[in-house]
């Protein structure tokens, strides 16, 4: 199972270190198109560039959760591990209302756009929206993997 | 408009569940988010669906595209070796002072700042670099990190600057303008971390380098100078109209590229991946928060709580100074818990109105606020740059938090000049190109 997972976290951050490489091409070409006639001048090279980072955006924010690198306020003295540990079961259940409301509501948030198109490339745009009900499903499973290592923390005899 | 709750019940729902997240350590992100859901269950004309709606919103704007951007050429500058020069250009400028290393780590900063326009990703590259070295040296722990931490600010204050082609894009405000009204008050502050630096070295005894010779900085400067062009291809570029802000960050990690694969030839296919992964990572995160930081706003505005706070300070009666410091001080306080993108999203549309109706210039409301937000970067409990300057070091925040409240002491005088004297931040683009002023 945890292989799994870290199979699954390496594909997410692959796909997102491709999404940086790439988006720096079609800004590029934006502004050879203006200033050149080498090539034409694309309109929809904006467009893509957006896309691209949504997806950037998203899948950064979906293996954040496992790496932990969300940024968050820390207000608590040094705690031992068997507190830190309970205050983020606590903190991640938040993060599991969350994710769901992702998924729920994500759904519908990909069905309300199920016959839009991109205004430029006319990209079907539940090819963007499904970012986020993909997020919450991604959470679901990061954040059950790191309920479960908290959860032997506490278990764990102390000392 | 017929809402379901009061204003001042919305504010209270949403500012309460969001304090409380933050307590019980939500990641920031995601306590925002939180803190909108209430409200728009609750609410019969909202939805969650307006979360959706406004993080789709904040994500498809051209303009944030300049912060993958910058992180990126700062991450190509540090593994393709521009990052070695500048340190050895700076070692032959100020390596003679008191406290030679820590005077490196500031000139560096400002050098930084004018290629990278990332203040996180400054303070992410200097803490690897100096910590470790200056503590070696024998400066103090606390003062190597809150040095490190404290000068990486000037990255968003000195163009380009994420901060400035947020504040630009949300606000509209001319960013060339922006760009060349940051540079004096980015010196300045610069020169007031160099003076503290100097004080603490004479009563600490920190170590000098022998003085460099003339030669020597010449050599390094040559090598330095393809680096040292980067400030004037993006802001020249700009203000000669040839591309947009946005743009130009492009025309920034391009131009990192090129230097480090045929100039100094110090990159290969893994430090390219490695730079990707690193900015995706970091900027991914920040940005997420944009998306329901802008949520938040969104709902903060349909409620129109920000002019209810305001209407108090409206009576008051203060003139342009008075004003300039109200806009300072909730720049500073906001900043100790948010992230400088969203503060600007939520705050600096919500003190417009404010700041137009003493007719301080909007150029001027723009520094004011950003330097103040810079200043939000190391200010407890969440300063990202000291954060990540106190991960890098592997002690918690508070272990350098005095150092960096001395440090702020001095930067928050010039903070005051730059609102009393507006002439400050003017006056370059006063004399470069005044129509970017109208």
């Amino acid at each position: 199972m945890k292989k799994l997972i870290g199979w699954y976290h390496r594909l997410l951050t692959r796909l997102m270190v491709a999404t940086v490489a790439i988006l720096v091409i079609p800004v590029t070409l934006q502004i050879i198109s203006r200033y050149t006639a080498l090539i034409p001048s694309w309109i929809w090279t904006e467009e893509l560039s957006r896309f691209l980072f949504i997806w950037m955006v998203m899948l950064g924010a979906m293996i954040g959760i496992r790496e932990h690198s969300h940024f968050e306020v820390d207000v608590w003295p040094e705690l031992s591990a068997r507190a830190n540990a309970l205050l983020r079961i606590v903190s991640y259940a938040f993060v599991l209302v969350f994710a769901l409301v992702f998924i729920w509501w994500g759904i519908e948030f990909v069905r309300f756009g199920w016959d839009q198109l991109s205004e430029l490339a006319e990209l079907p745009m539940p090819y963007i929206f499904i970012a986020w009900p993909l997020a919450g499903v991604t959470w679901v499973i990061f954040v059950g993997e790191s309920f479960v290592a908290d959860w032997r923390v506490l278990r764990a005899p102390p000392g | 408009m017929s809402a379901a709750l009061s204003p001042g019940m919305a504010a209270l729902a949403l500012f309460g569940v969001f304090f409380v997240l933050l307590v019980a350590r939500v990641p920031v992100a995601f306590a925002l988010g939180l803190a909108c859901l209430p409200i728009l269950v609750l609410e019969p004309r909202l939805s969650p669906m307006t979360l959706f709606n406004e993080t789709f919103k904040a994500y498809n704007a051209f303009i944030l595209l300049a912060v993958p951007f910058f992180l990126l050429t700062a991450n190509l500058m540090n593994v393709g070796g521009i990052t070695d020069r500048l340190v050895r250009l700076s070692r032959t400028m100020v390596g003679h002072f008191p406290g030679a290393l820590a005077q490196i780590n500031v000139l560096l900063s400002v050098f930084f700042a004018g290629i990278s326009g990332s203040s996180t990703a400054d303070a992410a590259s200097q803490s690897k670099i100096f910590i470790e070295a200056q503590v070696k040296e024998g400066y103090g722990l606390s003062f190597s990190i809150a040095i490190t931490a404290v000068s990486a600010v000037l990255a968003v204050i000195i163009p380009p600057s994420i901060l400035m082609i947020v504040w630009g894009g949300v606000i509209s405000t001319s960013i060339g303008a922006l760009y060349l009204a940051g540079i004096i008050p980015g010196l300045l502050i610069a020169l007031a971390q160099m003076v503290t630096v100097h004080v603490y070295s004479k009563i600490y005894h920190y170590p000098v380098y022998p003085r460099s010779t003339l030669r020597e900085f010449f050599v390094a400067a040559w090598q330095s100078l393809p680096a040292l062009f980067t400030p004037f291809i993006i802001v020249g570029g700009i203000l000669l109209g040839w591309f947009t802000p946005t743009e130009s960050a492009a025309i920034a990690v391009i131009y990192a590229a090129l230097l480090s694969i045929f100039i100094y030839r110090e990159m290969d296919l893994r430090h390219l991946h490695e730079a990707c992964a690193e900015t995706g990572r970091l900027a991914s995160v920040a940005l997420f928060c944009v998306g329901t930081a802008s949520a938040f706003g969104w709902l903060l505005a349909y409620y129109q709580i920000p002019r209810a706070l305001l209407e108090n300070v409206t009576s008051w009666g203060l003139g342009p100074i008075g004003v300039g410091f109200f806009i300072a001080f909730a720049f500073l306080v906001v900043g100790c818990f948010l992230d400088a993108i969203p503060a600007i999203i939520i705050v600096g549309t919500t003190l417009q109105p404010l700041a137009a109706s003493v007719h301080m210039h909007p150029v001027h409301f723009a520094i004011i606020g950003i330097v103040a937000l810079a200043f939000g970067l190391v200010t407890p409990p969440y300063g990202l740059c000291l954060m990540i300057s106190c991960a890098v070091a592997k002690v918690p925040l508070k272990f350098a938090l005095k150092d960096t409240m001395i440090m702020l002491v001095p930067m928050l005088l010039m903070l005051a000049a730059i609102i009393v004297w507006p002439e400050i931040p003017l006056f370059l683009p006063r004399l470069i190109s005044p129509d970017f002023l109208k």
